[in-house]
């Protein structure tokens, strides 16, 4: 017990760590323990149930290569996530600009379109269950009125997930008009001013000026709509069970039936590992898109 | 295995994340040596008095929340757990509620914390699974005793816990699906009512005859997502046609038989003809909805459904055969398994399994909420008239009972073979795939499965 002791618990660095503790042990427990430890386990032969747990070697990945069912996962997974970014992202946009001017009731307009992203994923599901009914639903009714139709909506293997695409689309784009909507806020005015004195018409200052200077908001929401849409889960599980046919098979949906269905943790495991390379590498390929065509500074 | 009541679902995306992770987060529970939050529930069991023994129950029964209406089905189990420990003053059981579709999953974590409950509900197609685990009780020895009269309990249940000759669990639960029509559209038709010697031919010229586009209306529900929701159905179908899913050893598949082709050539008349409402799913309470305002004439479902049909006058009849078959039904017998907590418990949780499935709680049970009687004492037993009372046609549920005559096969690979029979139904019912094809192709692939172990 010396001085050199005292000072060192008087030191930033002890205050910084002791600050840092509890999070970090939280996350080592709940994040990186599990993380090495699905790694470990796709290369077992476990349910999670039976004590023995053999290790398959790359039995597991290997299996992957000709397992078809991962293979249509994949392939609407990919789909999915085609269709589900480019439309949230740019539907946002536009929707963020209607509500960024002086309407009356604008703050109503502007919950509404946030509403369904607080609401419970499968309330809104459940919602769309009624409206996407091929037989007593409105939207049949709808397009009927104006010749249209009818669809099979959920019932179809061809337009399942299309069907998904569109109620995810709708249930998340409410987050992505809200990040807009703050980095609009955030343009100052001048600059929207300066360009129309320079003789730019509205549109071209809006493509010139306010799309580039949403830059970094359009990263973000890029990256996580691309990481979200990779996990598309609960509306599969609740919709379709990944059907009918399999074309609602997305791989989120394929490693819970694996896991907790079908008893195969081990190939579970494989299948999350492949995931989370898959959403690593796609990450990466965007921010580095990103670092070169956004800019950060107005 | 079917909704026996809707669950309450409250995940949101982000939960979902959490999923994809990996199966690693929720291994990460599983890891449990944090004390995971799923299984508290066991740790109060340490702290019993001196003497007596304090166990664990999970059910599938949540109870009424303020203002709901009071569960029938929890206020009768709750009953016989307060006679159990009246009658065991030394026992102290606590129970806790652990949603049936999910009590698997929950067990697998709760086991690889080391804070398993005692006794727990588990659907019966769980059972193969669970076997595998060292810390499931292998109850063999115990029903053995002639006092149990292990069986009293009709074949159709027993065999569905039974794995390579032992027992792993005891009837909790039992029901099986029958035929729920719609009287007043059968009226409206002109067609005569279902007989108990009726044929599928006479449901698929019913079930057209019921389907009317115009107003919406179809004869027969059918599910197409492919669940096991849609496969026991089917499979029903295949025992009233004499098939069967395995051959005898077990080893191969068996399904893409002549029955088998006969009885997918019914659904896909059926398909063909728009007669079936099809249902993507099945889990929700659509369907039951439709049938209820008189949109659905015919409705192949159990007991659990009846409450669901205030407004629709409905009749119930065994399921149809086909010629040269029978009117086999399927049995969704749900277990009480016992888990292993040291001796002293696992003797506790026992009394417990086997009070809760003797023939008076049998009894009271069913008076209470309508379950079908799982052993077949009961249904000779003083006071079990009242039970035809409570939902019309719940009589007729009950006698449907010695029409279980096969159980699914209690092996681990069942759910594999399952999806590859409701993709099979699925493709011929949406007239993708003509029958013969569809099961040589899912025989085929269940073949490999199967020699692959």
């Amino acid at each position: 017990m010396g001085r050199r002791l005292q000072r060192a618990v008087h030191s930033e660095h002890v205050a910084g760590w002791a600050f840092a503790g509890p999070a970090m042990l939280l996350i080592g427990l709940f994040g990186v323990v599990p993380i090495v430890w699905s790694f470990v386990l796709s290369f077992q032969k476990t349910n999670l149930l039976a004590p023995a747990r053999p290790f398959v070697g790359l039995d597991n990945y290997h299996r992957l290569a000709d397992d078809p069912l991962f293979r249509d996962s994949v392939h609407h997974t990919i789909v999915y996530t085609l269709l589900f970014v480019p439309l949230s992202v740019i539907g946002a946009l536009l929707i963020a600009v209607a509500l960024n001017r002086p309407l009356r009731f604008i703050r109503l307009y502007r919950t509404a379109v946030f509403v369904p992203v607080v609401a419970s994923t499968i309330a809104t599901s459940i919602i769309f269950l009624q409206l996407f009914d091929p037989n007593f639903g409105l939207v049949n009714w709808l397009l009927g009125e104006v010749g249209l139709g009818p669809y099979g909506f959920l019932q179809d293997p061809d337009q399942a997930l299309y069907s998904i695409v569109i109620l995810t689309v709708w249930g998340w784009i409410g987050f992505d008009v809200i990040i807009f909507l703050a980095a609009l806020q955030g343009i100052p005015h001048e600059l929207i001013e300066a360009a129309k004195i320079d003789g730019a018409s509205s549109f071209t200052a809006f493509r010139r000026v306010v799309v580039p200077l949403l830059g970094p908001a359009t990263l973000f929401l890029v990256v996580w709509s691309t990481i979200n849409a990779l996990q598309l889960f609960d509306e599969v599980y609740f919709l379709t069970k990944g059907g009918p046919l399999f074309s609602t098979y997305v791989v989120v949906y394929y490693v819970f039936d694996l896991a907790f269905q079908k008893g195969l943790a081990g190939y579970a495991a494989a299948v999350a590992y492949t995931l989370f390379a898959a959403i690593l590498v796609l990450t990466m390929i965007q921010l580095g898109i990103g670092r070169r065509m956004v800019h950060y500074s107005s | 295995m079917a909704p026996r009541q809707h669950t309450s679902w409250k995940s949101k995306r982000i939960a979902a994340a959490l999923v994809a992770g990996a199966v690693a987060l929720l291994v990460a529970a599983c890891g449990g040596s944090s004390g995971g939050s799923s299984s508290s529930a066991g740790a109060s069991s340490g702290a019993a008095a001196a003497g007596s023994t304090s166990i664990t129950l999970w059910h599938g029964y949540a109870a009424a929340s303020a203002g709901e209406e009071p569960s029938a089905e929890y206020d009768s189990l709750k009953a016989q757990v307060d006679a159990f420990m009246k009658a065991n003053p030394n026992i102290k059981v606590t129970m806790t509620y652990v949603n049936s579709d999910d009590a698997l999953q929950k067990l697998t974590v709760a086991l690889q914390g080391g804070k398993a409950p005692d006794v727990t509900y588990q659907y019966g197609t769980n059972v193969p699974q669970l076997a595998t685990s060292s810390s499931v009780v292998d109850l063999t020895d115990r029903v053995a005793d002639a006092d149990y009269n292990w069986n009293d309990f009709p074949a159709g249940e027993r065999d569905v816990f039974t794995i390579d000759g032992k027992v792993y669990g005891v009837p909790a639960l039992v029901d099986n699906l029958a035929v729920v029509y719609n009287k007043d559209l059968f009226a409206a038709k002109g067609l005569k009512e279902p007989g108990p010697d009726w044929n599928w031919d006479e449901l698929v010229a019913d079930a057209k005859a019921l389907t009317d586009p115009g107003q919406n209306q179809f004869g027969l529900e059918w599910p197409i997502d492919g669940s096991e929701t849609e496969v026991w159905k089917y499979i029903a179908m295949l025992w009233e046609a004499g098939g069967d899913i395995l051959t005898p050893d077990g080893k191969k598949a068996a399904f893409d038989s002549a029955s088998g082709v006969t009885s997918l050539q019914a659904l896909q008349e059926l398909g063909k003809a728009k007669a079936l409402y099809l249902n993507s799913a099945p889990d929700s309470p659509k369907a039951s909805q439709l049938f209820n305002a008189g949109k659905i004439g015919m409705f192949v479902t159990g007991p659990w459904n009846l409450s669901e049909f205030p407004n629709a006058k409905y009749g119930v009849q065994v399921m149809p055969m086909f010629p040269s078959g029978s009117h086999d039904t399927i049995a969704g017998p749900d277990a009480w398994v016992v888990l292993d907590n040291g001796p002293q418990r696992v003797d506790a949780a026992w009394k417990l399994a086997q009070f809760l499935s003797s023939p008076d709680q049998v009894l009271a049970d069913s008076l209470a909420t309508g379950h079908l009687p799982t052993r077949s004492s009961v249904g000779n037993m003083p006071g079990f008239s009242a039970f035809a009372t409570k939902f019309p046609g719940i009589d007729v549920f009950a006698q449907n009972l010695v029409n279980v005559k096969k159980a699914r096969p209690p092996i681990a690979a069942y759910p594999q073979i399952s999806q590859l029979i409701g993709n099979a139904v699925t493709s011929v019912v949406l007239g993708k795939a003509d029958p013969q094809q569809a099961l040589d192709d899912a025989a085929q692939q269940a073949d490999t499965l199967l020699a692959a172990g």
